[in-house]
């Protein structure tokens, strides 16, 4: 099927309640699990489902998101034919025309036009998930949809297969129909078309609001969830960056966490996520948080149900606490020093 | 290092119509690849080794190598005086010109020892290459031919003092003392320089997770680790697992490797994707001694 599916990815998405993750970065560019970015989850699906052209719609706050992806060669999307295509909305106004604008296509219906595959997988950046798109494609022509919608638990991922002559169809008529997006067309109960259902068993969580995003950072402790994300054959392929192995010292003490690469732990670490060459001086205690790429904690430092976001520098002795409904947010680059925070 | 002109280029030795050639010692190797450097028609050359463990800027061996008008510059380091006799060992006049070359010497002039890093003037490194070759009793050596039939000739060669970490690690010794030092604070190999990363394949696996009942102190991890045992003064590479209850200390996990509940190790390195099996005792029978653990060991435990 490798050839037969074109994956779209929607990076448009806004959520007003996760603004101090999103000041800099779009919200398919938020850090998770330490190492990954959300566009990540989808994005490797995709390339594990043996997809070779991916289309990226974003809109607000690209920068970091481009940065991320690159040249797609992480993804093995560096490609001389197909690979990687990024088409960020022409406009940055907010008439906002949901995700998967009709008009955010037209304005780049040329790729989809020269897209020699036959079916499109048209997706959200913000699911955390590994789901292998093969069944669903069989599942789709099986049982004879002209569109397919991925739920989970009753609810849609916010992820369609259609056929790309179809998608075509939709986008040219758009006018007509007064269809402006995707959501549009499934939920007209009036729409010439056969819309199917396809019910995903495995684990699977939009990113929509601080609260779940905490508390999905947290169940990635849990090895059940862990073992349904990351899997040795389907593995979730991110940004390499050439950090050394992580360095505990005779002072750490780290129990049920997720620890990436090129961190250095002195100090006390216990149900929490810590990115990539974070600092965690002697002495510190960080018990239920999320810790950012290279944030520094200074020594004696007590955090608890904090997320800290990239770059954050924590002065020695500090004291933050959050609570599990209110997880405190220091948002990227801010300084902690005594009772105050500048973010 | 993909690049457009030039890059990396591995070259194994190859089948020549007359007869199978390989490497039979340092310089043989250039010397088979000699159209190689025809094809780049460099002004020098650089010779390293692959199994060395060091964080040197080149660029400033080439300035001292220009400077001195050297033919070839070997780059060396101090060592204890008391170890100088494992070396090979350079003695140089106060101009760093080398004056003799004393393989392991018991009663040592001089504590430069040569790092096997070299910086040859191309014509020169051609010339002394095609003169070796025809030396049927030659050992195709840098270090034991090339560079002493230079000095016999009296050409320029030049001492390059290095400071810092470098440790050859050819032996399971070495290298199991070269990853223990990576655990002293006072390390002079920092490892998290960003402005001198060292590179290497990443295999883009998650991040460690430590479990609840892990005791993890002084020790280096990588991605892709689940720790639920105990492990103190250990290098772990990716993707190892270690189970609970199992002990590992002062040892070297490579990657992929299991070590299997109720596990003790110690002063061991285990290969790459060794499946240790549950309740194993690992531990050197003599002081000093470090253990490779690998299929064949296995097996021989098992049938012991």
């Amino acid at each position: 099927m490798n050839k037969r599916l074109l994956g779209v990815i929607d990076a448009t998405t806004y959520e007003e309640n996760l603004k101090d993750l999103t000041l800099h970065r779009s919200l398919a560019a938020i850090p998770f699990a330490g190492r990954y970015r959300l566009i990540d989850f989808v994005l490797s699906n995709m390339v594990n489902s043996g997809i070779q052209s991916v289309a990226i719609f974003p809109k607000y706050e690209y920068r970091s998101l481009m940065d991320h992806l690159g040249s797609g060669k992480n993804w093995d999307l560096n490609r001389k034919r197909d690979g990687l295509f990024f088409f960020p909305s022409p406009r940055l106004d907010k008439p906002v025309f949901g995700i998967d604008s009709f008009e955010h296509f037209a304005a780049n219906i040329d790729f989809l036009n020269r897209s020699t595959q036959e079916y499109c997988l048209i997706s959200s950046a913000n699911t955390i998930f590994n789901m292998d798109f093969y069944p669903l494609l069989d599942w789709h022509l099986d049982e004879g949809c002209d569109i397919t919608e991925v739920r989970h638990d009753g609810k849609s991922l916010d992820i369609y297969l259609v056929k790309t002559t179809l998608l075509l169809e939709l986008i040219h008529t758009r006018t007509e129909t007064g269809y402006l997006n995707m959501k549009d067309v499934v939920t007209d109960i009036n729409s010439p078309y056969r819309l199917c259902y396809y019910p995903y068993k495995g684990y699977a969580l939009t990113v929509d609001s601080v609260s779940n995003y905490y508390s999905a950072s947290m169940e990635l402790l849990k090895p059940e969830i862990w073992d349904q994300l990351f899997l040795r054959d389907r593995p979730i392929l991110t940004k390499v960056k050439d950090e050394p192995p992580t360095r505990y010292t005779k002072s750490a003490v780290v129990h049920n966490s997720m620890i990436a690469n090129g961190a250095s732990i002195e100090g006390t670490v216990e149900n929490s996520i810590i990115a990539r060459g974070v600092k965690i001086a002697k002495g510190a205690i960080v018990r239920n948080s999320i810790i950012m790429q290279k944030t520094q904690i200074g020594s004696n430092c007590v955090l608890d149900h904090v997320i800290l976001d990239k770059d954050v520098k924590v002065e020695s002795g500090v004291k933050l606490v959050g609570t599990n409904e209110n997880p405190q947010i220091l948002r990227k680059g801010s300084l902690a020093k005594g009772e105050c925070v500048n973010s | 290092m993909d690049r457009k002109d030039g890059g990396v280029t591995v070259l194994p030795p190859y089948t020549a119509s007359t007869e199978m050639k390989w490497y039979t010692g340092t310089a043989s190797a250039i010397f088979q690849n000699l159209n190689y450097l025809y094809q780049y028609d460099p002004d020098y050359v650089l010779i390293l080794s692959g199994d060395h463990i060091y964080k040197m800027n080149y660029e400033l061996m080439l300035d001292h190598h220009i400077k001195k008008a050297a033919d070839v510059s070997i780059s060396v380091i101090q060592v204890p005086w008391e170890e100088a006799n494992r070396f090979g060992i350079l003695n140089t006049d106060k101009e760093l010109r080398v004056t003799e070359f004393d393989e392991k010497p018991k009663n040592p002039k001089s504590n430069l020892a040569s790092m096997g890093i070299y910086i040859f003037n191309w014509k020169v490194l051609e010339e002394y290459l095609q003169k070796d070759n025809l030396n049927a009793n030659s050992s195709h050596d840098f270090g034991k031919d090339i560079l002493p039939l230079m000095l016999e000739d009296q050409k320029n060669l030049i001492a390059y003092p290095f400071k810092g970490y470098w440790k050859d690690v050819g032996t399971v010794q070495s290298l199991w003392e070269a990853n223990m030092d990576l655990l002293e604070d006072s390390n002079e190999l920092n490892l998290f320089d960003q402005n001198w990363r060292i590179y290497s394949v990443n295999p883009n696996q998650p991040p460690q997770f430590i479990s609840k009942e892990a005791i993890l102190t002084d020790s280096l991890v990588n991605e892709g680790c689940t720790v639920y045992g105990s492990v103190s003064r250990t290098v772990v590479f990716q993707g190892v697992t270690i189970e609970s209850d199992a002990v590992v200390k002062e040892s070297v996990i490579m990657p992929d490797a299991v070590i299997g509940k109720g596990c003790y190790i110690e002063k061991a390195i285990v290969s790459s994707g060794i499946i240790v099996p549950d309740g194993s005792i690992i531990r050197p029978k003599n002081d000093g001694e470090i253990l490779l653990v690998s299929e064949e060991t296995l097996e021989e435990m098992a049938t012991n």
